[in-house]
């Protein structure tokens, strides 16, 4: 309630034209190194989303509306026909869970914004922009700017990152079943690398790993003992299980 | 388009939007439990190693000593050179496989 009497009070702060068209185009330079990054990935997953079975339209329609990669790359890799939607949807609340803990961590520096504002911003939040955005706001903290946290940065930074996404990946729906069998290639190789540089960016010591090693011992196990996605679900429940017996309640 | 797809990618959007607005809307003023805690930041991890499962239980060693190569890469690189490296290696290791009639 208190944030909804600071949103509705007026703004003091001097935001002129000038002003945040520059901070806009702060945000889209800030955004260059990860749009490098975006591609190689946008088609690889728009080349695999085609070989399930996806045509060419529904490959941007997924990518434009759900944004968040690593959901999209474990939808096509459980992809089938018709595609087990409880699974996948389950999936997709899994991988994305973190935003939950990623927009709290957010929330207090969005509120000198409107709801109207924040809750469409709040679409764009990937791990790249909500990293590189809480940095930003954390610097200028530091040098006592208000608002701290500066939307046309964030905007200009995340809605290139949406682009490169969204574009790429029907880049790589259409131009992937001209190259070929990109396995042949070791595209495929991309995914794992992907998963293990994520992993490396949440490691924070062998305890925090432990439930990780639960989820790929059971999924591995899965894997080899029953067809279909089933490894998927039954590893992430099992390092989940396990996360939540090995944290004592506090008495 | 069918409509088993689009209903996938509709349901697969609304819940990503929904974690992306959650915890702006419902954990900002709220302490969490230790256990609940634990099960957030743990599922990501979780989840993401399961995913790559079936890699780790390849039979095929030219994919397995690119998973190698590739473990260790992640550990020091970044993303890019990391992908880089990945994709390299298991493309020559590929490629020499076959060459050797493996």
């Amino acid at each position: 309630m208190q944030t909804c009497e600071i949103a509705a009070a007026p703004t003091q702060s001097v935001t002129t034209k000038s002003h945040t068209a520059s901070e806009f185009q702060r945000g889209v330079f800030a955004s260059i190194p990860v749009m490098v990054g975006f591609i190689p990935f946008a088609l690889v997953l728009g080349t695999n989303a085609v070989q399930k079975g996806f045509t060419t339209q529904e490959v941007p329609l997924m990518t434009g509306l759900n944004f968040g990669g690593g959901s999209e790359f474990a939808a096509v890799e459980l992809w089938g026909s018709p595609p087990a939607l409880l699974v996948i949807v389950a999936i997709t609340f899994l991988v994305n869970s973190r935003h939950l803990i990623m927009g709290a961590a957010l929330a207090p520096h969005l509120r000198h914004l409107p709801r109207w504002k924040a809750l469409p911003a709040l679409f764009l939040m990937c791990d790249e922009s909500w990293a590189m955005g809480l940095a930003d706001t954390q610097r200028r903290k530091s040098s006592s700017m208000f608002p701290a946290f500066s939307l046309p940065y964030y905007l200009g930074l995340s809605l290139c990152l949406y682009a490169t996404w969204v574009l790429f990946t029907a880049a790589g729906a259409v131009l992937g079943p001209r190259l070929g069998d990109i396995r042949s290639y070791g595209f495929d190789m991309a995914f794992p690398a992907v998963f293990l540089v994520l992993l490396k960016g949440m490691w924070k010591g062998l305890r925090t790993a432990l439930p990780w090693m639960v989820s790929l011992a059971v999924a591995i196990t899965t894997y080899r003992l029953i067809p279909g996605a089933w490894y998927l679900p039954a590893g992430a429940a099992a390092g989940v299980a396990f996360a939540c017996r090995n944290t004592r309640s506090p008495s | 388009m069918n409509s088993a797809t689009l209903l996938t990618i509709g349901a697969m959007a609304a819940v990503t939007y929904l974690t992306r607005v959650g915890g702006y809307l419902f954990l900002r003023n709220r302490e969490l439990g230790a256990r609940t805690k634990a099960v957030l930041e743990a599922a990501p991890g979780c989840v993401l190693i399961a995913v790559i499962a079936p890699d780790f239980a390849s039979g095929n060693s030219a994919n397995l000593i690119a998973l190698g190569v590739t473990l260790f890469a992640a550990t020091r690189l970044s993303l890019l050179p990391t992908v880089l490296i990945a994709v390299a290696t298991a493309g020559i290791l590929r490629h020499a496989a076959h060459l050797g009639g493996g």
